[in-house]
């Protein structure tokens, strides 16, 4: 099948146009860097089937980071009939000099300026057709999210790739960046720029970019943290999503009636008592494992991802990235960290991924490592804050610790890993009102992902847990478990808890509930096990996903560390408390 | 004003980028790819917590070590 490939820096649109083109969904949102996976989907362009490849953003063709040697290795060895280069109209002059670089690597590029409407808000006219003559090459202009000029950009791809009978890249293109050439690009392409531009008289000011100053202002920028910390993860995701919506869900929906419904009815239709536990009993596939799934973690993680969404796309991130990266410098990392950590609170899986478009490997091991030991995931810290209710000074040691934990290992991880310090520089896209459409459907995609990762590892742990115990496995586990669990303080019964939270940390802190709601657990107990679980080793998607994306040494190793780590932590935290006979 | 270092640029100060100058060639290389290079028009938006400078209508943050490689000629107010 012929292909399109759609090029160009990052947070110019690419992936609008590929759900416009294809009409499938690929996660746009604004802020660079987003589109990790190569994304494919199927386009009808005339009479002709194209596949249309989505690529992660590159500003050159001689890639820095990993996302651009991939868009490279597209280009150049999957061959694609027609590139399209995407570019922002009112950059039209900066990002011109990679669609020079493109047309001389012999690649068959069609220009695309989109975003024309904001490039129009700032008084500027593009004489499109100029750009044709100076470049011999078809220029379009569009505004992807609006769909406008998107069927005339058909038409053109259409016409054009009638007309390239023979394409033949210059596969002695080096990756070797030099420095002559660019500056001469860049010549061209103001040259260029110049005559195709004319400006009309511009808006000035306008009340966007004044609220991206305060945005920028490190004195502004605490409280507005802290107000997007509060409305959208305590208030939303904590009180709204693991409150109201759980409760619901939970105890309305499994407990009246989906849960005795099934329990009645599998008793019925299967006579057989073991098959019975696997399916309904207490720690059941259904009883447990789906209840789990849909009535703690789905309305936590839903709600979460509704709210990233809309963070995202108002262009916040950035912004926050420019105001941490000092604080950042500290642990290892660049403010470029912060997408990657603050998607943790939501996935920690997902956010892992993530870690990819951090540009040093040594940057990207610190992030995998701090988001599997102190960043909870927000099924997690749902769970964890329940358990702590009503107890303000639990919290707050809790809080404390796992804060202290994040910075003392990432600025011990700088100092003994080896590598660059990192360099910071990121784009800081234009404040953007979020449309819901785009909300929606990017809540939907993640959440999409999410259970098609997480959904059957949740049935899987609940039939490891149901054999452990046919089998007698898990008695043996449980009672080794015991051991460090009451050097922690902790009651016989947490161990279990601490077993399941192998399978999934939340898993373990839902566990843990149980035994508070049976009265089991005092204030100390409590706040001690909510550490040790939020540190301990990692769900068991994210370790596999720290050994995919890191290698299985650093992954195995890792997990051996955390396990440790967070034991020892907890036995700490037990002993201070102790000592000082502090009772929370 | 001559040329000087982005990083002692003062806020609102607008130039010319002259030339790029460190020992690292792959910061170099970042900077170019992202536009910043001689002959472009630089204003400095923000220096604390990180420098923010805007390039044509983008705008783009940069920690004080890079904004210490781009030298500019700083244009007369």
């Amino acid at each position: 099948m012929k292909k399109i490939a759609i090029v160009g820096s990052p947070n110019v649109g690419k992936s609008v146009l590929f759900n416009n083109l294809t009409g499938s969904y690929a996660t746009v949102s604004n802020y660079p860097g987003t589109t990790v996976e190569v994304s494919r989907g199927k386009a009808v362009i005339g009479v002709d089937e194209y596949e249309v490849i989505d690529t992660p953003g590159m500003y050159s063709l001689s890639p820095i980071t990993e996302e651009e040697r991939v868009t490279r290795s597209i280009l150049f060895e999957e061959a694609p009939k027609v590139i399209l280069h995407v570019i922002d109209a009112k950059n039209l002059e900066r990002q011109l000099a990679l669609t020079l670089q493109l047309l001389e690597a012999g690649l068959p590029v069609m220009l695309v300026l989109n975003i024309m409407d904001e490039a129009k808000a700032l008084g500027m006219v593009i004489d499109t057709e100029l750009i044709e003559k100076e470049l011999s090459m078809p220029v379009a202009g569009i505004v992807a999210i609006k769909g406008s000029g998107v069927d005339v950009l058909r038409g053109m791809i259409e016409e054009y790739s009638a007309k390239i009978f023979i394409h033949k890249p210059k596969l002695n293109q080096s990756e070797e960046f030099d420095y002559n050439a660019g500056i001469k690009r860049q010549e061209r392409a103001t040259e260029i720029a110049r005559a195709v531009i004319n400006y009309e008289k511009s808006a000035g000011t306008g009340i966007k970019e004044r609220l991206s100053r305060i945005m920028m202002n490190p004195f502004a920028g605490g409280p507005i943290l802290l107000f997007v910390l509060y409305y959208g993860l305590y208030k939303f995701v904590g009180t709204f999503g693991a409150g109201v919506l759980v409760d619901f869900l939970e105890n309305k929906v499994f407990g009246n009636f989906v849960n005795p419904f099934m329990i009645k009815w599998i008793t019925a239709v299967l006579p057989v008592k073991i098959l019975q536990d696997l399916l309904v009993g207490q720690y059941g596939v259904i009883t447990l494992g789906v209840r789990y799934a849909f009535a703690i973690i789905l309305p936590i993680v839903a709600t979460f991802f509704f709210a990233f969404a809309i963070i995202e796309d108002t262009g916040y991130l950035p912004r926050l990235a420019m105001l941490v990266d000092q604080f950042f410098k500290k642990i290892g990392l660049s403010g470029r960290a912060v997408i990657p950590l603050v998607l943790g609170f939501g996935c920690s899986t997902m956010a892992t991924m993530v870690t990819r478009t951090l540009p040093t490997k040594r940057e990207r091991i610190i992030a995998t490592l701090l988001l599997a030991l102190a960043i909870p995931c927000s099924a997690q810290m749902g769970v964890i804050l329940a358990l702590l209710a009503g107890r303000p000074l639990a919290v707050l040691v809790w809080l404390g610790v796992i804060i202290f934990v994040f910075f003392i290992v990432g600025f011990l991880a700088s100092k003994l890993m080896p590598g660059e310090e990192p360099s910071f520089y990121m784009e800081i896209p234009p404040l953007r009102l979020p449309q819901v459409s785009n909300i929606l459907r990017k809540t939907f995609s993640r959440l999409v992902w999410y259970f098609k990762e997480i959904f059957p590892l949740f049935i899987f742990a609940s039939i490891l847990i149901w054999l452990g115990q046919i089998t007698g496995v898990f008695g043996v586990l449980v009672r080794i478990i015991q051991h460090p669990v009451s050097w922690l303080g902790l009651p016989d019964k947490a161990s279990v808890a601490f077993l399941f939270g192998f399978f999934r940390r939340d898993y373990g802190a839902a566990g843990l509930y149980d035994l508070k709601k049976a009265g089991l657990l005092s204030g100390n107990q409590l706040v001690v096990a909510c550490i040790t679980l939020t540190l301990f080793l990692p769900c068991v998607a994210q370790l596999l996903m720290n050994i995919k994306e890191r290698g299985i040494k650093i992954g195995i190793w890792m997990s051996v560390f955390i396990l440790f780590f967070s034991f020892g932590v907890g036995f700490m935290v037990n002993l201070i408390l102790n000592l000082f006979h502090i009772i929370l | 004003m001559g040329i000087q270092p982005l990083s002692k640029l003062h806020v609102k100060d607008k130039g010319v980028i002259a030339y790029l100058h460190t020992k690292n060639k792959s910061q170099v290389q970042k900077l170019m790819s992202i536009g910043v290079l001689p002959g472009m028009h630089i204003s400095l938006i923000q220096r604390f917590p990180s420098y923010v400078f805007s390039i044509g209508h983008s705008q783009f943050a940069i920690d004080k070590e890079q904004a210490g490689a781009i030298y500019v000629r700083v244009a007369k107010h």
